[in-house]
């Protein structure tokens, strides 16, 4: 998404579904990442991959400014540097012993996870709250077709109701599927926003639909 | 009140983690499920003719429905985790247990196709798993906006206890979790309930463990 001539902006979670002191997966395309917060509220994303044997750290958890593998406790600080391994208590780890780390930028409740460099900050949402995220078996196109419109650099808009537009934000993920962020105006009623929850997934399933039969672009 | 279990069993560990967590104290009988396939043996074919466990006895009460046995252990030791009696929360305490029999259907038989090689057609089992999972999610979602972090109350019930199991252990499944971000969060509200127990596979919250800072060489 956003491309620039460095880098881009990927958005992988929603604020609210990351609290403090927990882990998460979260794909872009540079690949898989453990994307955390640390108890103090601060966001990292690491490589998914413990460099001591390779479990995946997303299946870790957070202790303190920690993330920690959950194979052998290993544990890495937000800058990606190892701080701990359990079994040798002495031992201060090697500079060497580290994690590749990618940024990360959070604005109007979303976590954004950087490609490359890019230059620019992710694009500001305002007037919009981001209300679920859910995964589609499908690709960006089928969904597009679904929804009868075209992702710009800030999603797509689409009519739920005669009175209702919410904001869909696209990110391809692996074997084309689609993560998807619902966004609507911050100042929807509760039954607006479980009726844009509905509306989301019966998007969901007529891109699904198209997918399968092979119509989608 | 006896507990014919299997460590392994998802469905036998609903009954010890309502029994956990309401303080109730089980009469553990093992049962070889595997390999021995006790529980299709004349013995437990008696109490239960459809030959699956648990099966829960007390006294003359023979229960061989986990969901029951949780209502059962609620009633008798906490009925709080029953619900408050309102309407509406108690249809969807009833809606989340009969859904977790698609839950056990589903992910449960993708997860023994994976780990016993029973038979099966593994890609509709897993298709129908996450279509349950997404269920869950939307009504997780749709909870939380109606300021519950439950699924049919601000406080767990029978009915998340129901269907927690299965979902935790999607992954046995080959049904990944990472798409789920309530139930993400579903699953570490109960994680984190005092008294709560484990079974392999499903684990308390690590960040609740003490800090292993002293463990010895060679891990
Ligand atoms: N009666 C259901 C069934 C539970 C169930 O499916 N149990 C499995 C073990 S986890 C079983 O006994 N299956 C019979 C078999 O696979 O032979 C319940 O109590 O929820
Ligand atoms: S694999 Fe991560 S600590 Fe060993």
């Amino acid at each position: 998404m956003l491309p620039d001539t460095t880098g881009s902006w990927t958005p992988v979670a929603l604020s609210a579904d990351l609290p403090a002191g927990t882990v998460m997966p979260a794909w872009t395309p540079a690949g898989s990442n453990a994307l955390w917060r640390s108890d103090s509220g601060r966001t990292a994303a690491s490589a998914d991959r413990c460099p001591h044997r390779g479990m995946r750290l997303s299946h870790g958890f957070v202790r303190g400014e920690a993330l920690s593998c959950i194979y052998h406790g290993w544990s890495y600080a937000r800058a990606g540097n190892c701080l701990r391994i359990p079994a040798h208590p002495g031992l201060a780890p090697p500079e060497t012993i580290r994690v590749a780390t990618q940024r990360v930028e959070e604005s109007d409740g979303l976590i954004w996870v950087a490609v490359g460099e890019p230059a620019a900050a992710p694009p500001r949402l305002e007037g919009l709250v981001p209300l679920r995220s859910l995964t589609a078996h499908a690709s960006v196109a089928a969904l597009e077709t679904a929804a009868g419109a075209t992702a710009g650099p800030e999603g797509i808009v689409w009519k739920v109701q005669a009175s209702q537009t919410i904001r869909l934000l696209l990110a391809a993920q692996e074997d084309d599927q689609t993560l998807i962020h619902v966004l609507l105006r911050d100042n929807s009623s509760p039954a607006q926003r479980i009726a844009a929850s509905r509306a989301a997934e019966t998007l969901r399933r007529a891109a699904e639909a198209l997918q399968a039969k092979g119509i989608a672009p | 009140m006896k507990l014919y279990d299997y460590i392994l069993s998802p469905s036998c560990y609903k009954v010890r983690l309502m029994a956990a967590l309401t303080c109730v104290k089980l009469d553990i009988r093992p049962v070889d499920f595997h390999p021995g396939a006790e529980h299709r043996g004349p013995e437990l074919m008696a109490l239960n003719p459809a030959g699956s466990i648990p099966i829960l006895e007390d006294a003359d009460l023979i229960l061989t429905e986990s969901s029951a046995m949780l209502v059962y252990l609620a009633a008798r030791a906490a009925p709080e985790w029953l619900g408050s009696g309102a309407a509406e929360e108690t249809a969807r305490v009833q809606q989340w247990l009969s859904f977790s029999n698609r839950l056990t259907a589903s992910l449960g038989g993708a997860r023994l196709h994976e780990m016993l090689l029973r038979p099966g057609d593994i890609t509709a089992l897993q298709a129908q798993g996450i279509a349950a999972l997404r269920e869950l999610e939307a009504g997780l979602v749709e909870q939380g906006l109606r300021g519950m972090r439950f699924l049919a109350s601000d406080r767990p019930t029978v009915a998340d206890i129901a269907c927690f199991p299965y979902v935790a252990l999607a992954p046995d499944g080959g049904v990944s979790l990472a798409p789920y971000p309530a139930i993400r969060l579903w699953s570490r509200a109960l994680r984190s309930l005092e008294n709560f127990i484990e079974m392999p596979g499903i684990h308390r919250l690590h960040e609740l463990k003490p800090d292993p800072h002293i463990e010895p060489d060679g891990a």
